[in-house]
C-alpha cells in the first residue's frame, strides 16, 4: 500500500472528525436537549429534599396497622399475597433455632404458635422498600421504567414498565412484587403522592406507636436526622454496597 | 470513491436515518428530561389521590373537636384516629361519604394489647384467655383508656 504520511494523517484526522461530529448530531437529536435541573411543576421543590426513614425494632408491637394503611392507601391488591410494607417476625428457640415468618404480611397480627417457655428471644421487624441511593432495581430495569427521584425515592413507571419482573428479582431486600391488577412491576413509593403535599407516609402516620419515623435528611432539624445523630442505627445488608435510606434502630444479627 | 463503497454508505446514512426517525416516533416526550426515564411518571405518581386525611383535619375545623381533644391528652394520643376509624380523606372532602364504623371488636384491640412474646415486655398487654372475655369497649373508652 504505498500512501504518504501526510496522506495518512489527512485521512485519519477527517474520519476522527467525522465520527465525532455524527454522533454529536445524532446524540443531540436523540437525547431530549440533557437532563434539566428543573423539578416537575408545582410547589414542591425535589431539589430541596432528600427523605430517609427510620424502623425502631424496639417499639414495634407487631399490629399489622401499617401494612394495612399502606394497601388501603396505594391500592395494593388487598386479598393477593403481595407487600410494600409488611413486619417480620423473629422468634428464636431455646434449642438455637430461628424462626422468621410473616402471615399475610402482618395485616391479621400474629398468633403465638409456639409456646412462650421454648422461646429465648422474639421481636418484630418492619420491613419497606429501602430506597437505595444505589438501587439494583433500577439498574436491572431493561426500558428505563424505574428511577430514582432527586428526592430519593425510587419510583415505578407504569405506563412504561413491561412486566418482566427482572427488578423483582434483583432487589436483594425482596420489596418488589408484581401487580396483578396494573400487569407491572410494583412497590413503595415513600406514599410520593403524601410526602410531596407535606404529609406523612400511611404507614407512619398509621403506626400506634412510633416505630416509624420519616423525614428529610437535608433539614438538619429534621427528626431523622436527630435520630441519626443520636442513636445507634444499623441498615440491612450494608455489604451490598445498595446504600439503602431506611435504617435501623436496634437490628439484631439475625435479620436479613 | 469506488461504486460499491457509495452504496455501501448511503444504506448506513438511510439506516441512521430511519432509526432516528422511528425512535422519535416510539421515544415519549418527557423520557429523558430529567435522567433515563419518563420525566411525566413522576407528576402521574404525585397526582395519586391520598387516603389518609390525618388526625388534624378530625380535630382542626369544629367537626370533631371534643372527641379530638379527649383523645388528644391520654394514652391512645399516638394512635392516629384513621388507625381504627379507616381511611377517611374522602369523609373530610364531604361529610356524606361516611368511612366504615370503626372496628370495636375484641380481636381488633387485640392486635394491639393481647399477649404475645414478640411484644415489648412494658408494652400493655391482656392474656386473651384469662381476661374478662366481655368486649373490651364495655369497660375500656378507646379515646381514653385509662378512665374504665
Amino acid at each position: 500500500m504505498d500512501i504518504s504520511r501526510r496522506e495518512f494523517t489527512k485521512f485519519g484526522c477527517r474520519v476522527i472528525i467525522g465520527a465525532a461530529a455524527g454522533t454529536a448530531i445524532i446524540e443531540s437529536i436523540v437525547t431530549n436537549s440533557s437532563a434539566s435541573e428543573n423539578s416537575p411543576a408545582g410547589e414542591y421543590d425535589w431539589n430541596e429534599h432528600y427523605w430517609g426513614y427510620v424502623v425502631d425494632t424496639r417499639k414495634c408491637i407487631g399490629c399489622g396497622r401499617c401494612a394495612n394503611a399502606c394497601k388501603l392507601e396505594n391500592d395494593v391488591p388487598f386479598d393477593e399475597p403481595v407487600y410494600r410494607t409488611w413486619v417480620e417476625r423473629y422468634r428464636t428457640l431455646k434449642d438455637g433455632e430461628v424462626k422468621i415468618d410473616s402471615p399475610n404480611g402482618s395485616i391479621d397480627g400474629f398468633i403465638d404458635d409456639i409456646p412462650a417457655e421454648d422461646i429465648k428471644k422474639a421481636f418484630y421487624v418492619p420491613k419497606i422498600c429501602n430506597h437505595c441511593d444505589n438501587p439494583p432495581c433500577v439498574q436491572v430495569c431493561p426500558v428505563g421504567a424505574t428511577y430514582e427521584t432527586r428526592d430519593g425515592v425510587v419510583l415505578v413507571d407504569y405506563d412504561y414498565c413491561i412486566g418482566c419482573r427482572y427488578c423483582i428479582q434483583g432487589c436483594p431486600y425482596g420489596a418488589r412484587y408484581f401487580n396483578s391488577e396494573k400487569k407491572t412491576a410494583d412497590k413503595c413509593t415513600w406514599c410520593y403522592h403524601r410526602i410531596t403535599k407535606g404529609l406523612l407516609p400511611a404507614c407512619v402516620q398509621a403506626c400506634p406507636v412510633g416505630a416509624r419515623k420519616f423525614g428529610d435528611l437535608k433539614d438538619p432539624d429534621s427528626i431523622i436526622n436527630k435520630i441519626l445523630d443520636e442513636e445507634r442505627i444499623n441498615v440491612l445488608k450494608p455489604d451490598l454496597g445498595t446504600k439503602p435510606k431506611v435504617y435501623y434502630i436496634g437490628l439484631d444479627r439475625e435479620v436479613r | 470513491m469506488q461504486p460499491h463503497l457509495k452504496r455501501a454508505f448511503t444504506l448506513l446514512a438511510l439506516v441512521i436515518i430511519a432509526f432516528i426517525f422511528v425512535r422519535a416516533l416510539v421515544v415519549p416526550a418527557s423520557f429523558g428530561q430529567y435522567g433515563w426515564y419518563r420525566g411525566d411518571s413522576v407528576e402521574d405518581t404525585r397526582n395519586r389521590p391520598v387516603e389518609y386525611a390525618g388526625s388534624i383535619s378530625c380535630g382542626e375545623e369544629n367537626c370533631h373537636k371534643i372527641i379530638y381533644s379527649v383523645w388528644a391528652k391520654d394514652r391512645h394520643k399516638t394512635v392516629n384516629c384513621e388507625t381504627c376509624h379507616g381511611p377517611s380523606e374522602k369523609h373530610v372532602g364531604n361529610v356524606r361519604i361516611m368511612p366504615p364504623p370503626a372496628n370495636d371488636s375484641r380481636d381488633f384491640c387485640g392486635l394491639c394489647h393481647f399477649k404475645r412474646a414478640a411484644r415489648p415486655a412494658n408494652f400493655p398487654q391482656i392474656d386473651p384467655e384469662t381476661h374478662n372475655k366481655l368486649k373490651c369497649t364495655y369497660c375500656h373508652s378507646p379515646h381514653k383508656p385509662w378512665f374504665i
